[in-house]
């Protein structure tokens, strides 16, 4: 049990702090919510009643969403573009879906590759691809989510103010839909670029995220 | 994987669960506002408003609530959709006019009747309600 939990420890410590950050995210959520209800002259909300509320789930999805096209994105981009220097760029002259020897796939296949990689046929072929479908299909999910609850807390303040709901397709297509789509993703594509383009000049030691302290700058694809 | 699109899925369509019951307590709420201002019976009529609601009555009449609220300008008809989102709801009726209510501690409450959309303006603008908190 100890050895698991020290060779997961990485996993697990973001799980962790995942798990408490939404639940404080919760709590003062609710809070906040309970407070613009009164400014409004509206009608507070109990805890057990906010969370099940669209009030808490746009504001989940709406980040989750990000997150998850950030990866799709990332793993999508670095298939073909590179970076010279960064710890985040295949090195130069990999670019594309490599050969099957480098892949180690099919008649290269080891005995203890994965048992879809030895497969061959659809099985290779789906597996190939397992890891952006998988984050693509989240990302395309949790959007929806967004959209879904995102419509229905946008309709109760356009109730608020004596005006029409809005359909889902109406929704789509309204400036605050897009405006927490998009502050999202400004937010999500900059990181990446940030880690991409420090990782060419800055050091810390010990993280796989970093070149070796020692590493040339020119160098790329290296990890610390 | 699959417990994660679950776990999505079911959040979204949490959205929509429970809210049937708003809805027909919403419809119920406006149905019997109208029936109390038919037989013109303020007390009834105003016990239906918000204290928002009944309060902004009171001071632009300048009366007590169950004596304004029967004389203002309803088109009333049946009740033709009711809509429910978080907290707030819209009942529209036949005759093109609009009830907004507020789920309270009490219950769904009036907190706007008698609103109609201002014409020859935009459907983003709110629209005109003879009573409102």
């Amino acid at each position: 049990m100890r050895r698991y939990v020290r060779e997961s420890s990485l996993g697990l410590f973001f799980l962790v702090i995942f798990f408490a950050a939404l639940v404080a995210q919760a709590l003062v959520g609710h809070s906040d919510f309970n407070d613009q209800q009164i400014a409004h002259n509206d009608p507070t909300v109990s805890l057990g009643r906010f969370l099940t509320s669209s009030v808490f789930l746009v504001d989940v999805m709406e980040n989750w969403q990000s997150e998850y096209l950030q990866f799709t994105l990332f793993i999508l981009a670095t298939i073909w573009l590179v970076q010279r220097g960064s710890t985040e760029s295949k090195p130069l002259g990999k670019e594309g879906l490599e050969s099957d020897e480098e892949q180690k796939v099919g008649e290269h296949a080891e005995p203890d590759s994965p048992k879809w990689a030895k497969a061959g046929g659809w099985r290779l072929a789906i597996y190939s691809h397992s890891l952006l479908v998988v984050m693509t299909i989240i990302w395309l999910g949790s959007w929806f989510a967004q959209l879904v609850t995102g419509r229905v807390v946008y309709n109760a303040e356009q109730f608020d103010h004596h005006e029409a709901a809005a359909s889902l397709w109406q929704y789509a297509g309204t400036s605050e839909f897009w405006n927490r789509t998009l502050q999202n993703w400004q937010s999500e594509f900059l990181a990446v670029a940030s880690m991409v383009v420090f990782s060419i000049w800055l050091r810390q030691r010990g993280s796989p995220e970093s070149k070796p302290v020692g590493e040339p700058h020119e160098s790329t694809g290296a990890e610390g | 994987m699959f417990r994660v699109l679950i776990a999505i899925a079911a959040a979204a369509a949490l959205v929509g669960c429970g809210t049937s019951d708003d809805r027909a307590e919403a419809r119920g709420v406006v149905e019997r506002f109208y029936d109390a201002v038919r037989h013109e019976d303020g007390d009834a009529a105003c016990a239906l408003l918000s204290d928002a609601a009944r309060k902004a009555v009171e001071s632009q009449s300048g009366e007590a609530c169950a004596a304004a609220i029967t004389r203002l300008d309803y088109a009333g008809g049946a009740i033709a959709r009711a809509q429910v989102f978080v907290t707030s709801a819209r009942v529209d009726l036949g005759g093109g006019e609009s009830a907004y209510l507020d789920r309270g501690a009490d219950g769904w409450r009036i907190s706007a009747v008698g609103c109609k959309a201002q014409e020859g303006l935009s459907s983003e603008v709110p629209m005109d309600c003879e009573a409102e908190a």
